[in-house]
């Protein structure tokens, strides 16, 4: 079974922070000296350079991922400052790789997403392959691009899932760690096959508003018009503000009023938040929309939001209950990764930690729990018509169960 | 007609018929359509009136929102100026009172980077207190750069004014400088104002262009300005406090130096004089001892027949050396028990005896002055701890003295009794008594009363001193209650056997 400890700490000296953080994980765990994987979150107060330092001399030849992120989360608490800390070990029989690739824009989104591919796959021969967990610094409209070179190599439905550490708009923060070393505008990835089951479940806690638009003019995820107007027309009818006032409030509009897409066989709509406002009225989104598209404007409360929380953890228990037959006749463990979109945890507020509580109390006692606040969501579409196909998501919170 | 014409009449009848019934259906049928036009107006209208009701939603749910973040924002504010102001308060070192403000509780305020300057009369430019979310160089750069606006600060400080980034009255040539200086996009600014000492500008600034301050973080940081005033006034005070404190200590330490210094100089010249008593008694008592052997043979007659005023002249010399001899060992005395080369042989002791054997010794004397000696002793008294020849001089002193005052027809009494200290001795006479201002001295080396009847009575004024010096000697107390004309009660505790 899958051997968890998580830790934490809030001391402001990098080192102090690391040996204290791993000390707790260890505690935790079953088997201290075996660790095969660990995942590092770290708040941009502690240098990157000191975290890898302190992490590769506490846990030499350990696989690390992770990065510096603007919250962050166990099963315990919530943290805003420091760092938190899961070491895995994995049973008998599970198997992964974990790979990376940086200078992505460089090199080209899809022959980035192809060299990950291979360097994941180099790992796996006749095992079974099951899915691919992806940390990304900052996604842009190239991750989709990136996601279908590396299902090029890994497969055209093979479910991937991940998300982004950083704000696209925010260029101070130093990104991924993967091993000993920091990444910026890179991709860490581990693909799980073998022994090890996983169960998924996405949500957003948003719903549609109003009457339905159809979008009449697109172009990748430039919306241009909307019912043969210019897209801002939607907002500037709804909200009654003028152009000028929108573009100034968009960064709090955007994420309480995204605009969502009927997608048929979801549950919910594909949310998309409006990264720019061109001057000619277009909406720039955080993702693809596909031309034709029916368009609603997204609302929520706290208590929408708490409830897709809690939805998403058993649609995850759910998939994974489908999966684990196959495997785990007895005993097993699980360990639970949470991907929380920033601005949905934001628009939480307090009541972040009500999710969080949620969280923790849906799952078994001692499930080791680590989340952190992500900026853009990667996950697969649940429905068949788009036959399990990776997706651009806003706003989500994707909760993934790990069970061995 | 033939059955050609018959169908052909049939037929066209049947046309006429359907022609008829299509005509109705169709009439049925417009009326269905519009029908159904109708109910897809009154959807449509319903949908946009549901639209209308949507856009209401949406605005009344941005107006929450704004609302509710402005209370989220207000709550966090108060509740991170009251930790900070407690943290400040708590602060007693003026250096550490600007440390407490810390960036994240800059964020919780609402703020990115504060800065805290001043200037001091000692420093040539202004003196950077507090720099928070700025690097040390960023910091060089404001501590020159603030310097060009000293007036404007200055004239904050004067009129104790507290500014924003979105306050009517700011100067925006001012404002633009600080956002330039301070590279933030809004910022209040508040002066510091202890009473004493040097006055201050506290700045806390927001980079972040999205920022947007009001009324109630200008009201914010006042107040967190005005608590660093406070704390800094109490720093000052429990400075000064601490330094007097310690002035005081030092004092005290100093004073008592000397005053240790004082007290081993007294010892030295009190060990000196034991010294040279004892010296000077040693030197006395041998030539003593020889005159009071010439005069005891020359008044035996064994040198022959010594004329009668002779005699009477070595008489006195006998006595006088008697009492001469007295004296120097009673000096002797005092000294050894000063000196602490008396050893005292202490044993368990039964006053009794040591009483009797006393009122023994004085009988003659006693009947002679018709003065009544009695005793009073409890028959199970507890026996003292104590050296016995050292307390029969101590019992034979004071009944001496007692009988010394005591007129003829008088009395003296001895009363020993268990006390909670061990065994107290009252030894009373109804002698003249003592004036009260002479108790406190009455045991002083060489210490005479100043009354008529010493001028008859004879004494070297040791007596009572040594008597005190042999009862402290065994751990106890000696005390005297004495009225004139009332009598005396001299009072003396020893420890009891155990």
């Amino acid at each position: 079974m899958i051997d968890i400890g998580t830790g934490a700490s809030i001391e402001k000296n990098d080192v102090a922070a690391v040996e204290e953080a791993i000390r707790h994980a260890k505690t935790k765990k079953v088997n201290k000296e075996r660790i095969d994987l660990a995942f590092v979150f770290h708040s941009s107060d502690l240098p990157a350079s000191g975290i890898i330092k302190n992490v590769s001399a506490l846990l030499p030849n350990v696989p690390v991922l992770g990065g510096n992120a603007s919250g962050f989360f166990t099963h315990q608490s919530l943290y805003k400052r420091g760092i938190v800390v899961m070491l895995v070990t994995f049973p008998e029989g599970a198997l992964f790789t974990a790979g990376d690739i940086h200078n992505i824009s460089s090199a080209g989104a899809l022959a980035a997403g192809e060299q990950l591919g291979e360097k994941l796959l180099s790992g796996f021969k006749s095992v079974p392959r099951n899915l691919a967990l992806l940390f990304f610094d900052r996604l842009t409209q190239d991750n989709a691009e990136f996601i279908g070179g590396l299902q090029e190599r890994l497969g055209k439905s093979f479910p991937c899932v991940g998300a982004s550490l950083s704000s696209p708009d925010d260029s101070s923060r130093s990104g991924l760690i993967f091993n000993k070393t920091a990444l910026r505008d890179a991709c860490a990835g581990i693909l799980f096959g073998g022994k090890i089951s996983f169960g998924l479940g996405l949500r957003h806690g948003w719903k549609p508003l109003g009457k339905p638009h159809v979008i009449t003019a697109v172009s990748g995820n430039v919306v241009h018009k909307i019912d043969n107007e210019p897209a801002v027309r939607l907002y500037e009818e709804y909200l009654a503000y003028d152009f000028p006032r929108i573009r100034k409030e968009l960064k709090n509009l955007s994420v309480l009023y995204p605009i969502g897409i009927r997608i048929a066989g979801q549950d919910e709509y594909l949310l998309r938040s409006i990264q720019t406002i061109n001057s000619d009225g277009s909406l720039v989104c955080r993702g693809d929309i596909p031309a034709g598209s029916v368009t609603r404007l997204m609302i929520s409360t706290k208590e929408t939001c708490l409830e897709a929380t809690r939805a998403a953890v058993e649609e995850a228990k759910t998939n994974l209950a489908a999966h684990a037959l196959k495997f785990h006749k007895e005993k097993s463990s699980r360990l639970v990764i949470v991907f929380n979109s920033f601005p949905r945890a934001a628009a939480l507020g307090k009541d972040a930690r009500t999710e969080l509580k949620i969280i923790a109390e849906s799952l078994e006692p001692g499930t080791g729990i680590i989340g952190v606040n992500s900026f853009g969501e990667v996950a697969p579409l649940a429905t068949q018509s788009y036959h399990g196909q990776t997706y651009f998501q806003n706003q989500m919170i994707s909760v993934l169960i790990i069970e061995g | 007609m033939s059955d050609i014409e018959l169908l052909m009449n049939a037929l066209g009848m049947l046309g006429i018929v359907c022609s008829i019934g299509l005509g109705i259906w169709i009439v049925f049928l417009l009326s269905d359509i519009k029908q159904l036009r109708l109910s897809v107006d009154n959807l449509k209208h319903t949908l946009d009136e549901m639209d209308e009701q949507a856009k209401l939603v949406v605005r009344t749910d941005i107006e929450l929102n704004k609302a509710q973040e402005e209370l989220d924002k207000k709550i966090t504010g108060l509740y991170t100026l009251q930790t900070l102001s407690r943290q400040i308060s708590a602060t007693l070192d003026e250096a550490q009172i600007f440390s407490k403000i810390e960036p994240p509780l800059l964020a919780d305020l609402g703020f990115e980077k504060a800065v805290a300057f001043g200037w001091d009369e000692s420093h040539p430019g202004a003196v950077i207190r507090l720099s928070a979310g700025f690097s040390e160089a960023e910091t060089a750069a404001i501590s020159s750069l603030i310097d060009g606006e000293k007036t404007h600060f200055k004239r904050l400080i004067s009129d104790e004014r507290a500014v924003s980034s979105i306050s009517p009255s700011i100067d925006q040539g001012f404002r633009n400088k600080v956002c330039t200086i301070f590279k933030v996009t809004a910022f209040v600014i508040s002066p510091y104002l202890p009473k004493e000492g040097n006055k201050g500008i506290f700045l806390a600034g927001a980079e972040n262009p999205d920022t947007v301050i009001n009324e109630g973080d200008e009201e914010l940081i006042k107040i967190l300005a005005n608590q660093i005033g406070q704390a800094l006034d109490n720093a000052r005070l429990f400075e000064k406090t601490w330094q007097a404190h310690q002035e005081l200590e030092s004092r005290v330490e100093q004073r008592t130096r000397e005053l240790s210094q004082a007290f081993e100089e007294i010892k030295r010249v009190s060990q000196r004089k034991n010294d040279f008593v004892s010296n000077v008694s040693h030197e006395l008592r041998t030539p003593l001892t020889s005159i009071k052997g010439y005069a005891s043979i020359l008044l035996s007659g064994k040198l022959g027949v010594i004329p009668e005023e002779a005699h009477k002249r070595l008489e006195k010399i006998n006595k006088h050396s008697d009492e001469l001899v007295q004296f120097v060992n009673e000096l002797l005395d005092i000294a050894r028990i000063e000196s602490g080369r008396m050893t005292l042989k202490i044993a368990p002791v039964n006053l009794k005896n040591i009483v009797d054997e006393v009122g023994d010794m004085l009988t003659v004397q006693m009947k002679e002055r018709q003065i009544a000696f009695s005793s009073i002793l409890p028959d199970a008294i507890p026996e003292v701890m104590a050296d016995y020849s050292q307390i029969k001089r101590v019992f034979i002193n004071l009944v001496n003295n007692a009988f010394k005052y005591t007129q003829a027809g008088g009395r003296i009494t001895v009363r020993v009794q268990r006390v909670d200290t061990g065994i107290q001795v009252d030894i009373t006479d109804t002698g003249c008594g003592m004036p009260e201002d002479a108790l406190d001295k009455l045991f002083t080396e060489f210490y005479r009363v100043d009354t008529a009847i010493n001028q008859e009575v004879k004494g070297t004024g040791l007596g009572l001193a040594m008597v005190k010096h042999i009862v402290e000697a065994h751990k106890g107390n000696i005390w005297v209650k004495s009225k004139v004309g009332a009598g005396s009660t001299f009072s003396f505790t020893l420890p009891q056997s155990v």
